[in-house]
């Protein structure tokens, strides 16, 4: 028991004071918080440029449209600055040579314009204007002036047809924002889109940590058994001890470094409302998915299986290799699980109560990313959860026995690599 | 008496049809320094491996200090250096050590003095400098070897087994190892080691085995083996350029047995009935500018390319002895 401890705690502590570990562990939150805020931030920044009314209207409508476009461009963007436009009344015949000066204008002026817009006949029948500018590919710039001379062309008509300009400003400012929200057997939760990044997430999350520590798992054994440490560290254990040393210890280093992620998160999501004043953006509520203790717990066990599993089978792919060009080919089939269960992500996402992603999230190999995929977007019934970790248990079980006879003989096998055929003898020789 | 250290008996292992170890019974007593000596590829390791139970022989017994497995306590009255020497590149030394004094059951107070009086008697830390806190990578392959030889002794085990110890060693480093040796058999500790290099064995063994292609081929102590295969050896030094007719009489079977020839100096035995005086009276009147001419014991090695030359090293047999 000692012995085990001690194989444990070195891959423990090798693994976490690593400079690898170090990093991403404090980078986890950091990318956290960078795909939370900077979304945010960038959003937030997302305005017309400032500047935005400095620009010509050639009003070739005969009507006021000009001034009204010029006048909802100042208020539009920014409150307290007064419009820039400089709009000029232009006969249809003279558009063209209006159109050449103002290019010029805008291209070599001392202090240049923005750009021009031309309104015309085809404007007045709500069918399209003309925009040139050096801002004419930003979306954001282009799309707020459609909208002022499609709002200064509404209250045109509107006025027309008699309203008072008063009225018509406080009846057409709307602005509408979507909510969206989930409903589930538990009742009202959190903006569907929100439950599932964060599912989305968690799923890619378990997918990365089991490759990455599966790798790691793999590499290690490969170290031991080329350097040789194996057969000292054998003469002193078993290599169900080493296997097992290996795979709590390496599973306990990956489980304090997401539980380090998670807690780290949860702060940035608690100071959030700080971290956006300091780019000077207000604050957002972000809605997350309730995750109650029980879910918590089961996501806990579920990775906990699921990594055993995997771990056990990239040890004992690990024990069959002797150089860093078989390494690719030797976890190529524990890989492929991996890889088969992260595809049906997206399908699961889109439909979670479908055949399919029911049948994805039962099997053993699969079940340890895509049940906790589906516990966090709708509601899973006991006997389902129930039955699938029974599933896992006896695959992790199976996956453990036979890993421990491979790796048993593939530690002190050198030379060429072995075929699945010699693997399946050492599996069945051994008792 | 006190049961041998290691006592094997009748004892079989093949891999995948080839035979590793054939039928091989020896006896180390306990307190000496014993050889395993043998061509590559003829079932040292394996029969290291068998003796430490990191692989089972598939027939014959296997004791240790009396006890059929070595594993739990018995397991830690064994140091063990593998043939090809390997620790965690990453790691630093003293966390190297302490992992396999972890391993060995040798309490953490106890294993930080012993690491620290290891690493200053091989000089690896004294004098300013300090290649326990270095990582293992950073070390020369001579230090490494050392730090794997102090983890082999850190529990402070009675029996010592060490797979080709001197293999890559420079003279100063191999110097230190056979000094430890020495130092380990007359602490009372067994100590036994594998090698290709008969001259090491010569002047360390007590006793030895001499393995080839599986089987045994002789054991016993080394005066007992010289005095067996004793005949009448001649050590003979030539100073000048040879003669055909220099050549000739060691070709002549009436007078040479057998003969090992490195050029300025040359092992011969002499055929049965053949006197010595005869041999040199031949050599003067063949003009051999004679430097030396001793009747000597024969050499290990002479006697290991008599034997093993008999039972002859099975072809393309590769990889561990």
């Amino acid at each position: 028991m000692g012995k085990l401890f001690a194989i444990i705690k070195r891959e423990y502590l090798e693994r976490v004071r690593s400079k690898w570990y170090i990093f991403s562990t404090a980078l986890g939150p950091l990318f956290f918080g960078v795909i939370v805020i900077v979304p945010m931030v960038i959003s937030s920044r997302t305005r017309p440029s400032p500047d935005l009314s400095h620009v010509i209207i050639l009003d070739a409508t005969g009507t006021q449209l000009g001034m009204r476009v010029a006048g909802d461009l100042a208020g539009g963007i920014s409150a307290n600055e007064p419009s820039r436009a400089v709009v000029r009344a232009v006969k249809p015949s003279e558009l063209a040579q209006a159109e050449s000066t103002a290019t010029h204008e805008v291209m070599r002026g001392e202090n240049p314009f923005m750009g021009y817009l031309v309104l015309d006949s085809a404007t007045l029948d709500g069918q399209s204007e003309r925009y040139a500018g050096r801002n004419g590919s930003a979306l954001v710039d282009v799309k707020e002036i459609e909208d002022a001379v499609q709002r200064s062309l509404l209250s045109q008509r509107l006025e027309q047809e008699g309203l008072q300009a008063s009225r018509i400003k406080a009846l057409t400012q709307v602005n509408l924002n979507m909510k969206s929200e989930r409903l589930t057997e538990r009742g009202r939760e959190a903006g569907g889109l929100a439950s599932a990044l964060f599912s989305y997430m968690l799923a890619f999350v378990l997918y990365m940590m089991l490759v990455i520590y599966g790798q790691q798992i793999l590499r290690g054994v490969m170290e031991e058994k080329t350097s040789r440490v194996a057969e000292v560290v054998i003469s002193s254990v078993s290599t169900d001890s080493l296997l097992a040393g290996k795979v709590i210890g390496v599973g306990a280093a990956s489980l304090t470094q997401m539980v380090l992620w998670g807690l780290s998160s949860v702060l940035v999501y608690k100071i959030r409302g700080v971290i956006l004043a300091s780019f000077g953006v207000a604050n957002v509520q972000i809605p997350l998915p309730h995750i109650g203790v029980l879910v918590a717990l089961l996501l806990l066990i579920f990775f906990v299986v699921g990594f055993v599993f995997y771990a056990a089978l990239f040890a004992a792919m690990g024990s069959t290799v002797t150089n860093e060009q078989d390494v690719q080919q030797a976890s190529m089939p524990v890989m492929l699980l991996l890889i088969a269960s992260i595809v049906f992500v997206q399908p699961i996402l889109l439909d979670p109560t479908s055949t399919l992603s029911k049948v994805m999230s039962w099997l053993p190999f699969s079940a340890p990313i895509l049940m906790p995929l589906r516990m966090t977007m709708i509601q899973i019934s006991g006997w389902e959860i129930a039955g699938t970790l029974a599933g896992m248990l006896i695959g992790c079980a199976f996956a453990t026995l036979l890993a421990a006879r491979i790796y048993r003989v593939g530690m002190l096998m050198y030379g060429k690599r072995p075929t699945f055929r010699e693997m399946s003898r050492w599996v069945r020789r051994a008792t | 008496m006190a049961e041998p250290a290691i006592d094997i008996q009748q004892v079989q292992k093949s891999f995948d049809g080839h035979v590793a170890v054939k039928n091989l019974s020896l006896q180390v007593p306990r307190g000496i320094v014993y050889g395993l000596l043998g061509p590559n590829g003829a079932g040292k390791t394996t029969t290291i491996r068998m003796i430490l139970d990191i692989i089972e022989p598939d027939a014959g017994t296997i004791s240790i200090f009396g006890h059929s497995s070595i594993r739990g306590r018995d397991g830690n009255r064994i140091g063990y250096l593998p043939e090809e020497r390997g620790l965690y590149k990453k790691m630093q030394v003293r966390r190297v050590l302490k992992f396999l004094a972890e391993l060995k059951g040798v309490r953490m107070r106890d294993a930080d003095k012993r690491i620290e009086m290891w690493l200053r008697r091989l000089s690896l830390s004294g004098n300013g400098k300090d290649w326990g806190s270095a990582r293992v990578e950073e070390l020369s392959r001579g230090m490494q070897q050392k730090v794997q030889f102090i983890g082999a002794l850190l529990h402070e085990p009675e029996l010592i087994i060490l797979d080709e110890p001197f293999s890559g060693l420079d003279p100063m480093n191999a110097q230190a190892l056979k000094d430890t040796i020495v130092d380990l058999r007359q602490e009372g500790r067994t100590v036994i080691f594998s090698t290709h290099l008969m001259e090491n064995a010569e002047r360390l063994c007590d006793a030895l085995c001499i393995i080839a292609a599986g089987e045994k081929v002789l054991d016993g102590s080394v005066a007992s083996i010289k005095a067996e295969h004793g005949g009448q050896h001649v050590a003979l030094g030539l100073g000048q350029d040879r003669t055909p007719a220099v050549n000739d009489i060691f070709a002549d079977r009436s007078l040479v047995k057998a003969l090992d020839d490195s050029n300025r100096t040359v092992e011969l035995e002499l055929a049965p009935g053949a006197s010595p005086q005869l041999l040199l009276r031949r050599l003067i009147d063949a003009g051999a500018g004679i430097e030396r001419f001793e009747l000597v014991q024969p050499s290990l090695h002479r006697i290991f390319l008599d034997t093993v030359g008999a039972t002859g090293v099975e072809p393309g047999m590769s990889g561990h002895g």
